[in-house]
Formats: structure tokens, sequence, C-alpha cells
């Protein structure tokens, strides 16, 4: 979020909306030695639209093309078996992790990573996550569903060094999420301390490419705003390493935000429309290409790809696109 | 290493003094060299160290046409890494001219591919590898010209007008002075004294102000110091020869021609710290540059011309040439001082320049009021001496509402 900022010059005001124009030049002036560096299809006229500066090698993004492939690619969904035990372990780590090339954050972290593992059960399934703490602060899962109160990571904190196993069956069925609620909560949850959770139903979704995003930000400076934003983690990741998706089989993304500080965060997808089932608990969805969250609030897209080539997705708080939330389709047949 | 031989040795040849000298320095090598081996085990006794401020010092920021230039320091012990760039809290590529890894007090220029819009606010940020951004705002994009003969013409023919014509047409003030009556004479003195003291308070603020920018460890206040004694202590050296080139007697007060030199070498340091402030304003974009401020330079500066007119009134007929020679070098050093800033832009020259304005200015106003004081009919406590000095701060304040 902006700081506070210098007020525009009185005189600018009349003049601002002609040289707004300005920045369009760019469009023109776009450098087209970026864009023979990827691939050839209709997606590359991308680079001609104003995002040239964002994609390619000049991304500041972290880490290599698969680093990010078991926060994106969700476990396998099981069938309706109730009672079935689903086991998670889950380790509260302090953890340095770069947020952006070069920038290092230290971050709480599930696992090592921010955000943490996905945790997938079926609706019915006893859920049992064993939760140890590594870290030098007191931590608890709060997870989001159905469950009993002393399974609600609120009263029970565990101490560094200490345990605790949560276990109550997996209800109702939706895309969830689990976080940290020990207090100050605002530091716990911005360090990174949150997951996506997944409860399939006990009727199984039609089959579907399926991803996992998780909506977040950075405060590396500590002043209460994030600095970076991004999807399952680092900024820009997914500007440097597109998500290839096959045209023919419906993409299913669990989307949830967890971003601290900003009131709002959302998805917006380039090129096409998507059906949004809210908490993914129900049938009814909404048919659109942007979707707004705030904090807590998550749901699944469904997109069935009518064309193939690069297609952008991203916050629509532009602010957020240019700090790191951004990425790529790469739509292929 | 005992005392009682160097008791003994010491008077007996002179210069060893000078070696013996040489003996806390080297024990205080050996002492600093125990305690760097050891050293951090004792600080742990008493605390832990924070961690870097990892704030940069960014020293100048220039719109190019398609790039943004940021120039940045870095003020700590530590070493400091330019991670990332936003501009407008947006991030963008960037590449960096000099090293990435700043070493204290080290400098690198960031430059940033931007189009961006002339008039414009703008906030640049550049972040830490630890994620620590610092922001620098500019009220307005305006394009930084580079090196070129233009813009050194430019910047000479802004100290010119603000500087040298200004105080030339001050000493046109002369012939009049020649006519006026000696407590008159006395009155404009007065007046000099009084303008010259509203310049040193008017360069001790800037220089306070410059310095309280500048990293700690380059010691602003220190600076200043250093400035004003050096200019003060050098002027009143160079009033000496002065007097002693005169054949006059030990600490008579300066008049005539070595007066006013000397006037015009403490305005010329003021002109030439109020060069550098216009000179890097205009590169900066800080300053709107217009006819109004150019005329407000002038009127204000006219003046400056009269405070060196007045001394050589009571004297000898003076050259055309060694006049101007006067308006030169009260009025030339703002054209260096336009150079420095519009092309260099050091805060630190910046400090320096001014510190060294106050010290020379206050040196001449104790030059002029013992001038005053043993040449003025009724000396320091006259109607006019009290009237004019009052006069020149009342001047210089009015005549600086226009530019101020």
């Amino acid at each position: 979020m902006p700081k506070s900022r210098v007020t525009r010059r009185q005189l600018l005001v009349a003049v601002a909306p002609a040289v707004a124009a300005l920045p369009l030049a760019k469009v023109a002036l776009a450098d087209p030695s970026q864009a023979g560096s990827r691939g050839t299809h209709a997606g590359m006229d991308m680079h001609s639209m104003g995002h040239a500066a964002m994609s390619g090698d000049e991304v500041p993004a972290p880490g290599g093309p698969h680093d990010l492939d078991s926060l994106l690619y969700p476990p396998k969904p099981l069938p309706h078996e109730p009672g079935r035990v689903r086991e998670y372990a889950l380790t509260a780590i302090d953890r340095e992790i770069e947020v952006i090339r070069g920038v290092t954050f230290a971050a709480w972290t599930y696992n090592g990573t921010a955000p943490g593992p996905v945790i997938r059960a079926t609706e019915g399934d006893l859920l049992r996550v064993r939760f140890t703490n590594a870290g030098t602060h007191p931590h608890t899962i709060h997870f989001h569903g159905i469950h009993p109160s002393n399974m609600d990571g609120v009263f029970e904190i565990v101490e560094p060094g200490g345990s605790y196993t949560y276990e109550f069956p997996a209800r109702p069925y939706g895309m969830h999420l689990y976080h940290c609620h020990s207090t100050p909560l605002k530091k716990h949850v911005a360090k990174g301390l949150y997951g996506a959770f997944i409860i399939d139903p006990p009727t199984p979704r039609s089959p579907a490419q399926e991803l996992v995003m998780v909506l977040s930000g950075f405060d590396t400076d500590g002043d209460g705003a994030n600095n970076f934003y991004g999807v399952n983690g680092p900024a820009f990741y997914f500007a440097k390493y597109p998500i290839r998706v096959r045209r023919s089989q419906t993409v299913r993304i669990y989307l949830a935000n967890l971003t601290e500080f900003d009131v709002l965060n959302s998805f917006h997808l380039h090129g096409e429309f998507f059906r949004y089932y809210p908490t993914g608990s129900g049938d009814h969805f909404e048919y659109t290409d942007t979707v707004m969250l705030c904090q807590g609030q998550r749901g699944i897209i469904e997109i069935d790809f009518h064309n193939t080539g690069q297609f952008m997705f991203h916050a629509h708080q532009s602010e957020f696109t240019e700090l790191g939330w951004m990425g790529f389709f790469e739509v292929v047949d | 290493m005992e005392a009682g031989s160097v008791a003994d040795r010491g008077p007996s040849r002179p210069g060893v003094w000078r070696l013996w000298a040489l003996v806390p320095i080297l024990l205080l090598v050996g002492v600093v060299a125990l305690f760097a081996s050891t050293g951090a085990s004792v600080l742990d006794l008493v605390g832990q160290a924070p961690p870097p401020a990892d704030r940069f010092d960014v020293r100048r920021v220039e719109f190019r046409p398609g790039e943004i230039r940021i120039r940045v320091t870095n003020p700590q012990r530590e070493k400091l890494t330019i991670a990332t760039v936003t501009v407008d809290d947006a991030v963008f590529p960037f590449r960096v001219d000099g090293p990435s890894t700043l070493d204290r007090l080290r400098s690198s220029t960031v430059i940033v591919p931007f189009q961006w819009v002339d008039g414009d606010p703008y906030r640049v940020g550049i972040t830490s590898s630890r994620g620590i951004e610092t922001t620098t705002d500019i009220a307005a994009a305006v394009e930084s010209r580079g090196t070129s003969a233009r813009g050194f013409f430019g910047y000479a023919l802004i100290g010119l007008l603000v500087g040298v014509i200004p105080v030339a047409l001050g000493l046109a003030w002369l012939p009049s002075l020649r006519r006026a009556d000696p407590r008159w004479l006395a009155a404009f003195m007065a007046l000099t004294a009084g303008l010259l003291s509203f310049l040193a308070l008017d360069a001790l603020a800037e220089a306070l102000a410059l310095q309280a920018a500048l990293p700690s460890g380059l010691q602003g206040p220190g600076l200043i110091l250093l400035g004003v004694a050096a200019s003060y202590l050098l002027l009143t050296f160079v009033a000496g020869r002065f007097s002693a080139a005169g054949q006059r007697e030990r600490g008579a007060p300066l008049e005539g021609v070595g007066l006013a030199t000397l006037i015009a070498i403490g305005i010329g340091l003021h002109n030439l710290g109020e060069g550098l402030a216009i000179g890097s304003s205009i590169a900066l974009g800080e300053l709107a540059l217009g006819t109004f401020l150019i005329v407000g330079f002038m009127v204000h500066n006219v003046t400056e011309g009269l405070g060196i007119a007045t001394p050589i009134a009571s004297g000898a007929r003076i050259s055309l040439v060694r006049l101007g020679g006067l308006a030169l070098l009260a009025g030339a050093p703002a054209i260096f001082g336009a150079w420095i800033g519009g092309f260099l832009s050091s805060d630190l020259l910046g400090v320096l320049f001014f510190a060294l304005a106050v010290g020379a200015a206050l040196q001449v106003v104790v030059e002029v009021a013992r001038y005053v004081a043993r040449r003025a009919p009724g000396g320091l406590r006259s109607g006019h001496v009290v009237g004019g000095y009052l006069a020149g701060i009342a001047v210089m304040y009015a005549t600086g509402l226009l530019v101020g």
C-alpha cells in the first residue's frame, strides 16, 4: 500500500489526463528482442501489450522452474470412505525465504514454505494433523471448517519445542484454509503461517487439471504494509515460469486469500471467463473474469479455455500486480 | 620502557621528543589489535548489536529520456546490497552502474528504463537484500541534462546574472558615496556589516539544513565548524597581510581597497554556496527558475556591491580594472557554484561551502566593525551606524522575500 505521498501539484491536475497517455507510448516501443525468447504461439502478442517489462529473463523471481510444484499441484483426491484416517505432519520452522530475487524475508513457516503445504481430505475422513513447534515463538494451527472447540487452534497454544495433534472429521466439503492463531495474530499471519485446506465432496468433482493458489504479501521492512505480493510465495514466480495447462480439460483452481494488511485482494484472468464457486461448498457459481476476496475468503475457479497461448492472471489491484502478484497460463493443445 | 630512562635522556637531545611521541600511538595500535581479536565477546557481555538499518542514502535522482538514474550511497558500516527497485510502488527491471553490493560510503548509480511523465511526482524505492526499502519522493519529474557545452554556458550565465552583474551594478554607487557625508558613509559601512551578518546567518542555516541530510558518518556539524573556523582564521591571516603590506601599525583596522577586497572575498564565498544551491536545485528540478527569481536574486545581491563600494569611497581613487576585479571576486564564485551544483550536486560540498561563507562573513563583519569604531564620527554608538546596521539586515530580509 502506498505510504504518505507528496501532493500532486495543483497545476498538473489540469494537464494530467493528457500526459497520462504517455505510458502507452511504451506499448509501441516494447523491446521485440524480449518477445523472441518465448515461443511463437498466439500468446506472444502479450509481449507487445505493455507487460513486456515483466516476462522473460528480466522477471526478478527467485528459484527454479519446479520449486513451487508441491504447493501448486495438490495431492490427488481420494474417494469417499467415511472414517478413513488422513494424516499430515506440520512443523513450524523459522526460515529466511527469498521473496523476490535478492531479497530475503525472515519468515515463520509450516514445513519451510510460506504458504505451508496443501492439506487435503475427503468429507468424512478423520483428519489427523501432528503439529510440532520447532520455531522460537508459540504457534497453533487454526483450521477453517467444522470441528470441536479444542481442535480450533485458539486456546491450545503450542510453545516452542512442544507439539499437539489436531484430530477431527473433515467437513464441510469446499476450499478452506488454515493459519496460526497465536497473538499478535497479524504478525503470525504476515510472517507466513498459513496454507490451503481442501475438503473434497462425497461425490467426486469432475476430473480437472487442479491447481492451488494462495494469495499473500510480504512486509519485508516491518512497517505494516506489504512490500511484495505473490501466489504461493515469491513475487513474479509464475510470470517467470508460466503454468502449462491443456485446453482440452477444465482447469480447477483452489483459490484462497491470506494477504495481511490489505483489506482486499483479487484474481483476474485475461482473455477468458470462468465459473467461480464461493467457498466451493455448493453448486452456485458466478460466471466472470474477476473475483474479489477479503482475507480468509476463498473459492473454486473452473476455467474451460477457448484459446491456446499465453494468458495473464493477476490481482486487479494494479499495485499488487506490479509488486509481484502476476503470472501467466500457457495454454496448449 | 621505563619512565626513569625517559626523564634521564629526554632533555639531552633536541628532537628526540618526536620519537617518544610515537609511544602512545604504538601502544594504541597494540591495544586495538588485542581488542579486535577478542572484542566481540566483550560486547556480548553488555548487549547485542541491533541489525543494520539498511537505509540507502539517495544522493540524486535524475530523469533522462526513457530512464531514471538514482545515485545511492551506503551510509552504514555493514555492506548494503541493491536488490530491488520500485517506481511508484511497482517493481521494475534495472541495472547498476557500479557494484550492487556497496561498502561503507561507496556509491553506485541505479538505472531504471522507464517512460516517465514530465512534471509528474514520483516515488522511487530501493530495497536492500534484507528487505528494507528506502523511498525518495520527487515532487515533479524534470529532465536532467547531462554535461554539455550548452549546459555549461547556461549555468555560467545564471551565475553571471545572479552574482557578477548585481555586484557590479552595486559598485556603481561609488561616485555617489564619494560625495557623501562621513556620517552617511559610516551608515553605509554599518549597512554592509548588517547585510554580511544576514548572509552569515543565512549560510549557517543552509549549512545546518544540508548537513542534516548527510549520513551521520560524515559528521556534518564537525565539518561546519571546520569550515567556519578555517575561513574565519584564513581571512584574519589575509587581513593581517593586507595591513602589513600597507606599512601600517600592527593591529590597525583595514580600510580602503584592502577592506573592500576582504568584503569581496566574504561575499564571494557566500555566492559560491548560493550558486551551488541554485545549480543543484535546477538540475534536480526542485527550482522553478523563472524571470522573477532571477530578478529577485539580482535585487537581493545588488546591495553586496554597495557593501564593497563603501570602504573604497573614503580612500584614494581606484581604477576600473581593479573595480572589475572586485566585482569578479565577489560575483564570479556564483558561476563556479552553479557548475558544481548543476553537474555534481554534492551535499557534502554544499555544507562545506556554506560553512566557509559563514566564517568569512563573520570575519568581515568584525573587520568592518573595527573600521567603523575607529573612523566613524561618533563610533559604533552613533545613530547612523546603529540605523545603518539594522537597515542592512532589513534590506536583505526584504529583498530575500523575492527569492524565498
